[in-house]
C-alpha cells in the first residue's frame, strides 16, 4: 500500500452543473461573492500559520462588508485617504533614531528576494533613513535567470546579504508532499520565508526587523493594519509536537520519509524565549511609508537596474512582481483550483487598489488570464517534484507515482476542487460556476 | 537628405495617457488630448497613438480620442493597437488617422499587411515591431505590449513585412523603453541598413545626444519620443533647437 496512490476516485456527480446541493471545502464560504471595488472574491484565504497547515485545516477568508467591499479595499481607502503619512514617517524616523547603530553593528535586518519591493525597502532605509541593514534571503525553489540577476543587482546596490538555501532533497520532498496533501507547491518556500528573518535576527543579535507591506493590504483582517508590529504567531512557536511541513508531522517525516531532525532546522519557527532575550520586534515598513508596488518597480529600476521578466507570467499580465521562482507559476495555478482565484485576480486586485488600473480593466484581465496552465517551466518544475528512488531511497516508497507529470498534476487538481466553485462539462472540461466577469 | 522627423508617441489605456518601463508598470500620466495638443503647439512633426489594451478587449478604443485630436492637431497621426482587418484600418483612417500601425495581427497573418496596403496604399501601413534582445544575439519580435513571445527573429520578420507592403516601421526596443538610457543603436542600424522603408526608432531617449546617435549611428529616419516629453523633461522646441545645434537635419520651424 502506498500512502500516496497514483489514482483516487473522484465523484464527478458533485460537479454537475445542475447540482443543487453544493458542498464546500476548506471552510470556504458557500456563496461566492466578488468585491464591488476590486476583483477579489470572498473565497480568498487569509494568511495562515503554515507550520500548522494540514489537510484538515479550515480557512479564514477575506471579509466583505455590507456594501460588498473587501477589507483590502477598505485598507486601501485609508491608505489613500485618512492616514497621515507625514506623521507615520515621523514615527519611522523616531524608530530609526532609537535603533540606529553607532558601534559598527548592523541595526536592522531586512528579508527579501531582491525583487522590487525588498530593493526599495533596503535601499530607502539605508540612503534616506541612515540605517545599516543586513539583508537576508530565503532562496526560491528554482531561481529564474532574471530573478537571480535581480538578486545580485540588489546586493551590488550596496548591501550585505545572507542567502539561506535549504537542502535540495529535503525541499523537493516537502514540495511534493505539499502538493499531495495541500495542493500548495509554494508552501515550503513560505515556511522558510516566514521564519528566517526573526531567527537570524535573534542569532545576529539585531533586534529590529523590517518587513514590507502588511498582509492586510491584500485581505487579512483590516484591524491588523493599525499596528506596525507583526504578530509573532506567524513565526514563533514552542509547540514542536504540532508542527507540520508539507502537511506531514515531524514524526512521520522521520519515521516514513527518511528525514532526520537536522533536516528540519531551516523550517522550524523561532523560539519565542530567545526572540524575547534579544528583544526582536518585526515591523512593517508599509505601516510607515505609503507603499506602492508600481513605484517600487520604478525605484528599483532607477537605483539598481532591476529588470522585469522577459515575458508575462503565465496566468497573468504582469512581468514585474513575484518573478524569481519557477515554482511560483504553479502556485497560482493551484490557488485557482482550490479557491477559484488565480494570479491575474491577485495582480489586478492590487493594481486596482493602488489606482493603477480601473476595475473594468481588471475584470477583463481576469477573464483573459486567470487559471491559465503554466507550461513554460513545466520540465524543470516537474523534475523538481519527482521523487525517484535513486535520489529518495526511503521517501520514494510512499509514492506510487514517483514521477510528477502533467497528467498526474491535473489529476491531483481534480482531487482538490470544491464542488461549490467548479462545474464539469460532459466532455470533462472544467469551468467556474461564478466568475467576476459574469457577476456584479 | 529628407529631414529627420520628430514624433511624439502616446500610449493610451482606456481614457488615459500612460507610460511604463520596458512596457511594464504602466503609470497613468493624464489626458492624452491635452498632451497631443501641447506637442502639436510646440512643433512636433507627427503623433503616434497606441492603444495598449486593444488586444485585451479585442478592439481599438481610440476612435473617439482620434476624432477629437484630428480636429485640433494638424500633423500626421498614426494609430495602432487592435488593427486586425481592412475594416479596422478603414475605421481608424476615416476617424482621422493618416496611418495605421499593426503588430499582433500581422504576425498572426502576414498577408493582412498586403491587403491594407492594396486598399489604402503602403504609406498608410506602419509595421509596429516590439523587439527584445536575445542572449545569443539578435532580437525577438514580441506582441501584446512586450508580453508575448512570437519566436520570430525581428530582423527577418521586418524584411518579410516590407515585401508585403509595409510602408514604414515603428521599431520599439523593449530593453530600452522607458529607461532613458538611449536607443538600441545596434537594433536600429541592423534594421535601417537592411530595409528601404523609413525606420522610426522608439524606446530609450534620455537626451538629444541619444537622438543624434540614433540618426548618425543607427541611421534612423524618425525618432519617437515619450518619457522625455510626458514627464516634461524637455519641450519639443528645446529638443529641436539642440538637435539643430548638433546639425541633425530636422525640420526648421519659422518663428511665429
Amino acid at each position: 500500500m502506498f500512502k500516496y496512490p497514483a489514482h483516487a476516485d473522484i465523484d464527478f456527480s458533485k460537479f454537475a452543473p445542475e447540482n443543487p446541493d453544493l458542498q464546500t471545502r476548506y471552510g470556504l464560504p458557500q456563496d461566492v461573492q466578488f468585491c464591488t471595488r476590486c476583483v477579489i472574491s470572498n473565497q480568498r484565504p487569509n494568511s495562515s500559520v503554515e507550520f500548522k497547515h494540514t489537510k484538515e485545516s479550515q480557512k479564514q477568508t477575506i471579509a466583505l462588508d455590507e456594501e460588498g467591499v473587501c477589507d483590502a479595499c477598505r485598507v486601501a481607502e485609508q491608505k489613500h485617504g485618512t492616514i497621515d503619512w507625514d506623521a507615520r514617517e515621523q514615527e519611522l524616523i523616531a524608530l530609526c533614531d532609537e535603533y540606529r547603530s553607532k558601534d559598527g553593528k548592523y541595526d536592522c535586518l531586512l528579508p527579501g528576494s531582491g525583487g522590487k519591493d525588498s530593493f526599495y525597502a533596503a535601499h530607502i532605509l539605508k540612503t534616506k533613513y541612515g540605517m545599516h541593514p543586513l539583508t537576508v534571503t530565503w532562496a526560491p525553489h528554482i531561481h529564474t535567470d532574471w530573478g537571480w540577476k535581480n538578486f545580485e543587482a540588489w546586493i551590488h546596490a550596496g548591501f550585505d546579504n545572507y542567502l539561506c538555501t535549504p537542502n535540495g532533497r529535503v525541499h523537493r520532498l516537502l514540495t511534493r508532499l505539499a502538493v499531495e496533501n495541500l495542493y500548495h507547491p509554494f508552501q515550503p518556500f513560505i515556511l522558510g520565508q516566514k521564519n528566517l528573518a526573526p531567527k537570524l535576527a535573534e542569532q545576529f543579535d539585531i533586534p529590529l526587523v523590517f518587513y514590507g507591506e502588511n498582509e492586510a493590504e491584500y485581505g487579512n483582517p483590516k484591524t491588523d493594519v493599525v499596528s506596525p508590529i507583526r504578530s509573532n504567531t506567524y513565526y514563533a512557536s514552542k509547540d514542536f509536537d504540532n508542527i507540520y511541513l508539507g502537511g506531514v508531522s515531524l514524526t512521520e517525516l522521520q519515521e516514513d520519509f527518511g528525514l532526520e531532525e537536522q533536516d528540519f532546522i531551516p523550517y522550524m519557527p523561532a523560539d519565542p524565549d530567545r526572540l524575547e532575550d534579544v528583544g526582536v520586534s518585526v515591523h512593517y515598513l508599509g505601516y510607515y511609508l505609503k507603499w506602492h508596488p508600481q513605484s517600487a518597480y520604478y525605484y528599483a529600476v532607477e537605483h539598481g537596474g532591476f529588470q522585469a521578466s522577459p515575458e508575462r507570467t503565465p496566468g497573468t499580465y504582469s512581468k514585474y512582481n513575484s518573478i524569481d521562482d519557477k515554482i511560483d507559476d504553479l502556485h497560482y495555478f493551484c490557488t485557482h483550483v482550490k479557491f477559484g482565484i488565480g494570479r491575474a485576480t491577485y495582480d489586478a486586485a492590487q493594481e486596482i487598489r493602488s489606482r493603477d488600473i480601473l476595475r473594468e480593466e481588471g475584470v477583463a484581465l481576469v477573464k483573459r488570464f486567470d487559471g491559465e496552465y503554466p507550461d513554460r517551466f513545466e520540465a524543470d518544475n516537474f523534475a523538481y517534484m519527482s521523487i525517484p528512488e535513486k535520489d529518495f531511497p526511503v521517501a520514494s516508497k510512499n509514492f506510487e507515482q514517483k514521477e510528477m507529470t502533467k497528467e498526474y498534476f491535473l489529476h491531483l487538481a481534480d482531487r482538490f476542487r470544491s464542488p461549490h466553485l467548479w462545474q464539469r462539462a460532459e466532455d470533462g472540461s472544467w469551468s467556474l460556476r461564478r466568475t467576476v466577469w459574469q457577476q456584479n | 537628405m529628407r529631414p529627420i522627423r520628430l514624433i511624439a508617441r502616446l500610449d493610451i489605456k482606456g481614457p488615459n495617457l500612460i507610460k511604463g518601463i520596458h512596457l511594464e508598470g504602466l503609470r497613468v500620466i493624464g489626458d492624452p488630448q491635452l498632451y497631443a495638443q501641447r506637442y502639436y503647439e510646440q512643433g512636433i512633426d507627427e503623433i503616434i497613438y497606441m492603444d495598449s489594451v486593444a488586444s485585451l478587449y479585442g478592439r481599438n478604443n481610440l476612435t473617439e480620442i482620434l476624432e477629437h485630436t484630428a480636429r485640433h492637431v494638424f500633423v500626421p497621426i498614426t494609430v495602432g493597437g487592435g488593427v486586425r482587418s481592412v475594416e479596422d484600418a478603414r475605421k481608424l483612417l476615416r476617424s482621422g488617422a493618416d496611418k495605421v500601425a499593426i503588430n499582433t495581427a500581422a504576425i498572426a497573418r502576414p498577408p493582412l499587411l498586403k491587403e491594407i496596403a492594396e486598399e489604402f496604399g503602403s504609406q498608410a501601413v506602419v509595421l509596429s515591431v516590439e523587439a527584445k534582445r536575445l542572449g545569443k544575439g539578435g532580437w525577438e519580435a514580441y506582441t501584446d505590449n512586450g508580453r508575448e513571445h512570437t519566436g520570430r527573429d525581428a530582423i527577418e520578420w521586418i524584411g518579410e513585412a516590407e515585401e508585403l507592403g509595409a510602408g514604414e516601421l515603428l521599431l520599439t526596443s523593449i530593453d530600452q523603453e522607458g529607461t532613458r538610457k538611449g536607443f538600441d543603436i545596434d537594433l536600429v542600424r541592423s534594421v535601417a541598413d537592411r530595409v528601404s522603408i523609413p525606420v522610426i526608432a522608439s524606446g530609450g531617449m534620455g537626451s538629444v545626444d541619444d537622438l543624434a546617435k540614433a540618426v548618425s549611428l543607427g541611421h534612423a529616419d524618425a525618432i519617437a519620443m515619450a518619457d522625455i516629453l510626458h514627464y516634461d523633461r524637455m519641450t519639443v522646441a528645446e529638443i529641436r533647437d539642440q538637435a539643430l545645434a548638433l546639425e541633425i537635419p530636422i525640420r526648421e520651424i519659422a518663428e511665429p
